[in-house]
């Protein structure tokens, strides 16, 4: 799509000229951008030294979407309107959006379109636009803090996205007009900041307990290849559950009753007594008169039956897996919540070897997708390191009598492009169905259905004359391409497809148009409120200088002159037209240039103080 | 600047055109290739170069898999000698084999009546596997005496040994659902 195209790949590039190329962890709850500067893999922090972005988006009628720390701030007072956890919802079909919908505070819009969409205050938006929101609030930070545009990024995903979810992802970076080199799994993005893919072979269990959220997966890495064996997990588990569970604690002791404030109150308490206890064995709490020390021991025993339930699920996969426990190499350890000692404690004893901690675990999924980052964009010709994905789940088509027929098995190295012959069974037949599902059983209704479309034109021939060739292809980030070609008379027609659940380029296209007209309006409405604001400044400004010393510095007249251009100007600011302030503005400044005059002559300096000499000029 | 898509799978990794073949050798050339070829080492290139690394790295895949899996390793070694499989018609018609088949399926189905299911499968799994090797022997022989018809037999044979072993794996898995 020429529309996107920054600059030509391959046309800008100077010989031994660094290219710029950031990784990118686009988390459920927060999202971070590393690259690799002076050879050292490091995060990005914005202005404010902070390096996590909150993965929320709020969206206004006025203004363009807020992303992170601002959208945070509204969620109490708006929530509809702010836009959290979008991660959960990314390539999932409507018809999934409505189960969710129980546990996700949006305004689902009812429509037939195959793509949820949820219904702000600025227009209604899928999870895809609203991803593309923190992609593009990264990509400035990543452009102002390296000083240029970026080549290239690299987003990780979670190792169990299927192809909808992979396609969806990618969409939002092309929308954030981002070049993607690369979709990687976030548990290999682990494994590499590690440097675990320096080692021949090995298996390796990455443990990534978040806020909200709970991944376990089990690797292989062999000769370059790494290979999900297996993924398992909560996705209604993390952290703050131990924050909950430690707040109720407190309350109960406390002898309080749980209203909202006091919930909340107790609830931040529990998340700095929660932090505290990674460095001390005993942190003083209080709770209205209650106070007490909270120990270690006393904390670990309240979060026990959650941090059993990630172990059971580390059981689970592993023998998903078919592995034994003392077959893993090296146990990662990914996410915030795994700070706290206890959870480190049980994974080390669960494995029988302690996990590796070393690289801050918010931090580590970023670090290892810049690192990738930085080879794919050509900064290390002499790297040797290779990573060789694998399908996760088969790949196929539908066959008579709703029967899955498989095209290309799971665990298959990427990419890969595998063609089939079919044919009709019909006399005379012209049309034929395709239907492209995904998954390991043998009934299409047990699969997942990627795609589906008809193939028209086949010339009319008695059944089983003709040949029609399926092609599937699934590229390094395994995305899927099906097109079918009917051969048999040299006729070619094809068609290529995207899956359902991803936006097709077309519809790309139109939101980018709508996000370029947006840019437009947005710069209007910018422009505007900073308008505005002038004016309302210096009308202050002006008040509170006729207040001080307009009898003695003006007669009546002269008085009546300055307030008919003040009202001019306070008329103008109730307009939605920058144009129409700024030329009162002006108006204003003339009418009151002797009022500025005099009272710089008559030196009333006090009067001036506070205020800008600009103000008046 | 682009691979001989034409080749066998067998002078692409440099390995001798036979059945049995040095895995060793088939996984130094393959990852050789990778490295050479991988669309990561052109993520930044032109579109044409990007087309061109999906189709060698597509080609070296198809390559690599066919010939580290034994039966589609045989049927290659076969099709490379103009001996055709049509896959939709074609079974194999060895009435011996056939109710072996039979009576392999029955002892699959009576699993869950027994007393550990997941060990009385375990012991047909073990069979299953053995009559695989077996008849990856059988086929060496006859592909290195010529007898590519004999040799035809075996790879449908081997078909169908393959489609058992996915239907116990499955079988498993459900027996775990159920037992954990």
């Amino acid at each position: 799509m020429a529309l996107l195209q920054i600059s030509e790949p391959g046309m800008s590039t100077v010989a031994h000229q660094h290219r710029l190329a950031v990784g990118i962890d686009l988390g459920t709850t927060n999202s971070l951008v590393a690259t690799v500067r002076s050879g050292k893999a490091e995060t990005l922090a914005d202005h404010e030294g902070r390096h996590l972005l909150p993965s929320v988006v709020h969206y206004s009628q006025q203004y363009s979407p807020l992303v992170g720390y601002p959208a945070q701030v509204r969620m109490a007072e708006d929530a509809l309107n702010t836009i959290a956890s979008a991660k959960r919802l990314i390539g999932r079909a409507a018809s999934d959006a409505k189960t969710l919908a129980g546990h996700l505070p949006f305004n689902f819009v009812d429509s037939n379109a195959s793509v949820p969409r949820i219904r702000t205050e600025g227009g209604d938006v899928s999870a895809i636009e609203v991803s593309a929101e923190i992609l593009k609030s990264l990509k400035t930070r990543a452009e102002q803090s390296l000083g240029g545009e970026l080549n290239g990024v690299v987003i990780t995903v979670p190792a169990y996205f299927d192809d909808a979810q992979r396609q969806a992802t990618r969409d939002a970076a092309t929308l954030a007009n981002l070049e993607v080199l690369r979709l990687l799994n976030e548990p290999t993005a682990a494994a590499i900041a590690y440097g675990l893919d320096k080692d021949a072979q090995g298996i390796i269990a990455v443990y990534d307990l978040g806020g909200g959220t709970f991944d376990i997966s089990i690797l292989r890495l062999n000769q370059g290849v790494f290979e999900v064996m297996a993924t398992g997990g909560d996705s209604a588990l993390g952290g703050d559950d131990f924050d909950h569970v430690l707040a109720e604690y407190m309350i109960k002791e406390s002898g309080q009753t749980s209203t909202q404030a006091i919930v909340s109150l107790a609830l931040m308490e529990a998340r700095r007594v929660k932090e505290a206890l990674t460095v001390h064995d005993g942190v003083e709490t209080s709770c209205g008169h209650w106070k007490e020390t909270i120990t270690r021991e006393k904390f670990n025993l309240l979060i026990e039956p959650w941090v059993k339930r990630t172990l059971l699920a580390c059981r689970r996969a592993l023998r998903d897996a078919n592995l034994d426990k003392d077959e893993i190499a090296n146990v990662v350890m990914v996410g915030g919540s795994t700070r706290v000692p206890y959870v480190r404690e049980r994974v080390g004893a669960f494995f029988a070897k302690p996990p590796l901690v070393d690289i801050d675990p918010d931090r580590v999924v970023a670090v290892g997708a810049a690192i990738q980052a930085d080879i794919l964009a050509g900064n290390k010709p002499d790297n040797e390191m290779l990573l060789l994905d694998v399908t996760p789940l088969s790949l196929g088509l539908e066959t008579m009598g709703g029967l899955v027929e498989t095209i290309i098995s799971r665990n298959t190295t990427i990419p890969i492009s595998r063609a089939q012959d079919f044919t009709t069974f019909k006399d005379g037949q012209t049309a034929m169905t395709v239907h492209v599902l995904q998954g390991e059983r043998d009934t299409v209704e047990d699969c997942r259905s990627l795609a589906k479309f008809t193939l028209r034109g086949i010339p009319p021939m008695v059944a089983g004359a003709a040949r029609i060739q399926i092609m599937f292809q699934v590229d390094a980030d395994g995305l899927l391409n099906v097109s079918a070609q009917e051969m048999a008379t040299g006729v070619k027609s094809s068609i290529e497809v995207k899956p359902s659940y991803g936006l097709s380029d077309t519809e790309i296209e139109t939101m980018l148009r709508d996000s370029m007209t947006n840019a437009q309006a947005d710069k209007q409405a910018r422009q505007l409120r900073e308008m505005r604001m002038e004016a309302e400044r210096t009308l202050a400004a002006l008040d509170s200088a006729l207040k001080t010393d307009a009898e003695q510095l003006l007669d009546a007249t002269e008085i009546e002159t300055i307030l008919q251009a003040r009202e001019k100007l306070a008329d103008s600011c109730k307009l939605d037209d920058a144009d129409r302030i700024e030329l009162a503005m002006k108006s204003m400044e003339k009418a009151a240039e002797f009022y500025v005059a005099r009272r710089m002559n008559s030196n009333v300096q006090s009067a001036m103080a506070g205020h800008r000499i600009s103000e008046f000029k | 600047m682009s691979l001989d898509l034409k080749q066998n799978y067998f002078d692409l990794f440099a390995l001798t055109v036979q059945f049995d073949i040095d895995k060793a050798a088939l996984s130094a050339a393959f990852l050789q290739l990778q490295h050479q070829w991988h669309p990561d080492r052109f993520a930044s290139g032109s579109d044409e170069e990007r087309r061109i690394s999906m189709q060698n790295t597509s080609f070296i895949n198809t390559a690599q898999t066919t010939l580290s899996r034994p039966r589609l390793r045989a049927r290659y070694l076969l099709e490379l000698a103009d001996v055709s499989f049509n896959d939709e018609i074609e079974t194999s018609q060895d009435p011996l084999f056939l109710m072996q088949q039979m009576e392999l399926r029955e002892s699959i189905e009576d699993v869950t009546d027994a007393d550990d299911p997941l060990d009385a499968l375990d012991e047909i799994k073990a069979d299953v596997k053995q009559q695989r090797l077996a008849l990856e022997d059988a086929f060496q022989q006859h592909y290195l005496e010529q007898q590519l018809l004999e040799a035809k037999q075996l790879v449908l044979k081997m078909r169908f040994m393959e489609r058992v072993f996915s239907e116990i794996q499955r079988l498993e898995e459900k027996l775990e659902d159920e037992f954990f």
